[in-house]
């Protein structure tokens, strides 16, 4: 029967789309394996930072977005010679300009806290973090409409809308932008 | 305890060093020995995705040289065998990080609280392999029915030899394709064992689900039905002392295997 099955499956198989092919084949499972690997590689980043780092970034922008933390995918991408880092967050809605202020002064208090040895260190992280404070502000503000549209279907699937962090050239970006949807925010950042 | 300390090598790169290890180390674990991998091929380190623990791994070999990590912490228990665990190599440095005396003061501290421990070895011969050869008193050298594998395999066998550690040595054939040996254009068995004049220890037949294993980090020998995967499983045995004839890799008897046969030959020689 070996021989008649095998003849069948490959006669099979040019008949069947590409696409039902690479599902849950065990190529994709090495092509996602390898993407985690090459990164970790190119990056010289453990796991346990990435994770801290992920942690880090949830905390920062829970501040202006409430977002399926379940979702959010970190991920290093080459581009040519520049690795750019990838964010993408799921985002249920941004949050109302009252809820905002009351985050930023939850954190502020949180800062002041601790005492004066790691208080030049929080200073440090605030410098660092300000000007992707401010990008994620501006980003707020442009879709403060939106989730009144939102919360008439609030019973419909999580809306899943990309964001991406990434490093990459200006000229580049503007093309990014005009690809996607509008509601694509790309933030800038100069590090690498 | 004194374990065993076994090193894997090859001489000529892509030959299954590496994928060989994780089998073999899988089967030990699976019947119950302890048994630690250490993947000696710094800045080329591939024996972790072999075995589906690349995200687990904190430290490497080279942390624990130099001292930044105790040995225990830098060892990666495997996802379904505790008996079976993992030192990884380092992935950002290169083969001059570690010396031979190094690695094999790891080799001992290793064989006291564990019956295996088995060495994945680069491809070469210069200080990766003699790294990785120092701390082992039995070796298996892999090898294809190949012209070039078959070669290196021997200049590995001659300087094996030339060890004083390394009390017995052993042959393991990979990637055997039965069609081919049959169609007269693949070097047999026989034809190996005679040129290395090496006993033999295993003889694993070509498989295709070493590309899905691989894919998905899960050793093969965890595959009841595949032919590799029972092969590496015989080397476990045999490694253990008992003697497990070789796998008879020739085509099923039968009138549907006989047409089958036929048409593998017309296609080996197209």
């Amino acid at each position: 029967m070996g021989l008649f099955s095998d003849i069948y499956n490959t006669v099979a198989r040019f008949f069947r789309p590409q696409e039902e092919q690479e599902e849950g084949a065990s190529k994709a499972v090495a092509a996602n394996r390898l993407k985690l690997v090459l990164m970790q590689d190119r990056t010289n980043l453990t796991p346990k930072i990435l994770e801290q780092m992920r942690g880090e970034l949830i905390d920062l922008l829970s501040k202006y977005l409430e977002m399926d933390k379940e979702l959010l995918e970190l991920n290093f991408e080459q581009e040519g010679d520049q690795v750019a880092l990838m964010l993408s967050i799921p985002v249920i809605r941004a949050k109302d300009e009252d809820e905002i202020e009351e985050a930023l002064k939850a954190s502020a208090d949180e800062k002041t806290e601790p005492d004066e040895d790691s208080e030049e260190i929080v200073d440090e992280e605030e410098s660092e973090d300000s000007e992707t404070a401010e990008d994620a502000e501006t980003e707020t503000n442009s879709e403060t409409e939106e989730p009144v549209e939102d919360s008439s279907e609030e019973e419909a699937p999580k809306p899943k809308r990309k964001r991406s962090k990434k490093v990459s050239h200006p000229e580049e970006m503007e093309s990014h932008q005009q690809e996607e949807s509008s509601q694509e925010v790309v933030f800038e950042n100069t590090e690498s | 305890m004194t374990g065993r300390v076994i090193v894997i090598t090859s001489g000529k790169g892509g030959v299954g060093k590496t994928t060989t290890s994780a089998n073999i180390g899988t089967a030990l674990a699976k019947e119950g020995y302890k048994v630690v991998l250490i993947d000696t091929d710094l800045g080329l380190r591939n024996l972790d995705l072999l075995l589906g623990l690349e995200n687990r791994i904190v430290y490497t070999i080279v942390d624990v040289i130099e001292e930044r990590c105790k040995l225990k912490q830098a060892l990666v228990k495997d996802k379904k065998n505790p008996n079976l665990s993992l030192l990884a190599a380092a992935q950002t440095r290169d083969k001059s990080a570690v010396n031979a005396e190094q690695l094999k003061d790891i080799c001992d501290k290793l064989k006291e609280k564990n019956d295996f421990v088995l060495i994945d070895c680069p491809a070469g011969i210069e200080q990766g392999f003699q790294n990785a050869v120092a701390g082992a008193s039995e070796a298996i050298v892999v090898t294809t029915p190949e012209m070039s594998a078959i070669r290196d395999a021997d200049r590995i066998i001659g300087l094996l030899e030339a060890k004083e550690e390394i009390k017995s040595y052993k042959l393991l054939l990979n990637r055997v394709r039965p069609n081919l040996i049959k169609s007269n254009d693949m070097m047999s068995v026989d034809d190996v064992v005679e040129i290395l004049s090496c006993p033999l220890i295993g003889i694993i037949p070509e498989d295709t689900g070493i590309i899905t294993s691989t894919n998905k980090g899960e050793p093969i020998v965890n595959d009841e039905n595949s032919l590799a995967g029972k092969a590496y499983r015989n080397v476990a045995q045999r490694i253990l002392g008992e003697e497990v004839p070789f796998l008879d890799l020739d085509e099923p008897k039968g009138f549907m295997a006989k047409i089958k046969n036929v048409f593998a030959k017309l296609k080996a020689k197209v």
